[in-house]
């Protein structure tokens, strides 16, 4: 359970990009989260939420993008979008869709991203930019 | 009117960790210290594999006990007369790079030849943060049941070594640790996998031999 040390991290990223940005209010950012991430988005959404009140972030809409796991295949050399056999696990266990075999490089789906931020701006700095 | 504008970031935040694991790595290497991250569940055995090794390799070794309370594994480590420097996590559940980096400024880094780094107990948290260490050994027992594997997939994956300890009580724990390492097979298959009985000393000489192999590489 480290979503409580990320979600610090990423208030502080947008914090930092909203001031830089003369920003007078952060309306929405949109984090991405590798599909296999050990984090839980439901956790860091209400975290990220508890940690933005009394700043600039605050009331801000936080929309997580999960980020599909792709693969590269030792066995077959496939490369791209991996079988994701979920179940009820939160971590899928992975798969190659060619060849079914496990012995694999993982290449995306462990993100941690702050993607983009939308930000309010008064009119003189509207003017001035 | 106010003038609403879109901020592109992509901003990583795991890159800081991965950046000072490569900065940490660095370190080790101009020191010529081999690192090895002990990770595992809780009990399963890290900290008693960690006191084998010092006793019976023949290196210079220095510990770093992570725990969210590092005291009392650091004071078993502390009567083999190695350097030893506790790490304590507090509130959170993994060792991270930025922890690593200041214990290796207070180790001794040029008289030892091995780093052993006992992570905090958990098959989950320590995953996403590597430290620098040059493998990653995942110790886990009988004991937590013998679907701990399947249950757990990520930690297996990016082993570089599987110890399953415990394997005297199997039986009274109605573990099948054959099946253990099938399942991590099935995820790793290159990986080896050691099973011990650190107890009666069983599997020890197997991972010595492995870890000396992975310190010719």
């Amino acid at each position: 359970m480290h979503e409580l040390s990320m979600a610090d991290a990423i208030v502080k990223t947008v914090i930092e990009a909203a001031e830089k940005n003369d920003a007078i209010e952060v309306l929405e950012v949109t984090v991405e989260l590798g599909q296999i991430t050990l984090l839980n988005p439901e956790q860091l959404k209400f975290m990220l939420e508890v940690l933005s009140e009394d700043t600039i972030v605050s009331g801000a809409k936080f929309n997580m993008e999960e980020v599909p796991v792709e693969i590269e295949c030792f066995s077959c050399g496939f490369k791209g979008k991996a079988d994701t056999d979920e179940l009820d696990h939160y971590v899928p266990i992975i798969n190659c869709p060619e060849c079914e075999e496990r012995n694999l490089n993982i290449t995306a789906g462990r993100e941690c991203n702050v993607k983009n931020i939308k930000i309010e701006k008064s009119d003189e700095d509207a003017q001035d930019s | 009117m106010h003038k609403i504008a879109d901020i592109e970031i992509q901003h990583d935040i795991m890159l800081a960790n991965r950046k000072l694991a490569k900065k940490n790595q660095k370190i080790l290497d101009n020191a010529n210290v081999f690192a090895v991250d002990f990770l595992g569940a809780i009990g399963s055995g890290k900290t008693s594999l960690i006191e084998k090794l010092i006793q019976e390799m023949d290196y210079p070794v220095a510990v770093i006990a992570g725990d969210v309370i590092s005291k009392f594994d650091a004071g078993r480590f502390e009567k083999y007369n190695v350097p030893v420097i506790g790490l304590n996590t507090g509130k959170e559940c993994h060792l991270d790079s930025h922890l690593v980096e200041h214990a290796l400024h207070d180790l001794p880094l040029d008289e030892v030849d091995i780093l052993f780094i006992e992570n905090v107990g958990n098959l989950i948290c320590p995953v996403d943060f590597d430290l620098g260490s040059h493998i990653r050994v995942v110790v886990i027992s009988v004991s937590e049941g013998d679907d701990t594997v399947e249950k757990h997939p990520l930690i297996f994956k990016d082993a570089d070594l599987v110890v399953i300890n415990k394997v005297d009580i199997a039986a009274a724990v109605g573990a099948d640790e054959d099946k253990m390492v099938e399942d991590v097979k099935k995820i790793n298959p290159d990986v080896q996998v050691i099973k011990t009985s650190l107890k009666e000393n069983k599997g020890l000489s197997e991972i010595i031999e492995s870890l000396h192999k992975f310190m010719a590489e």
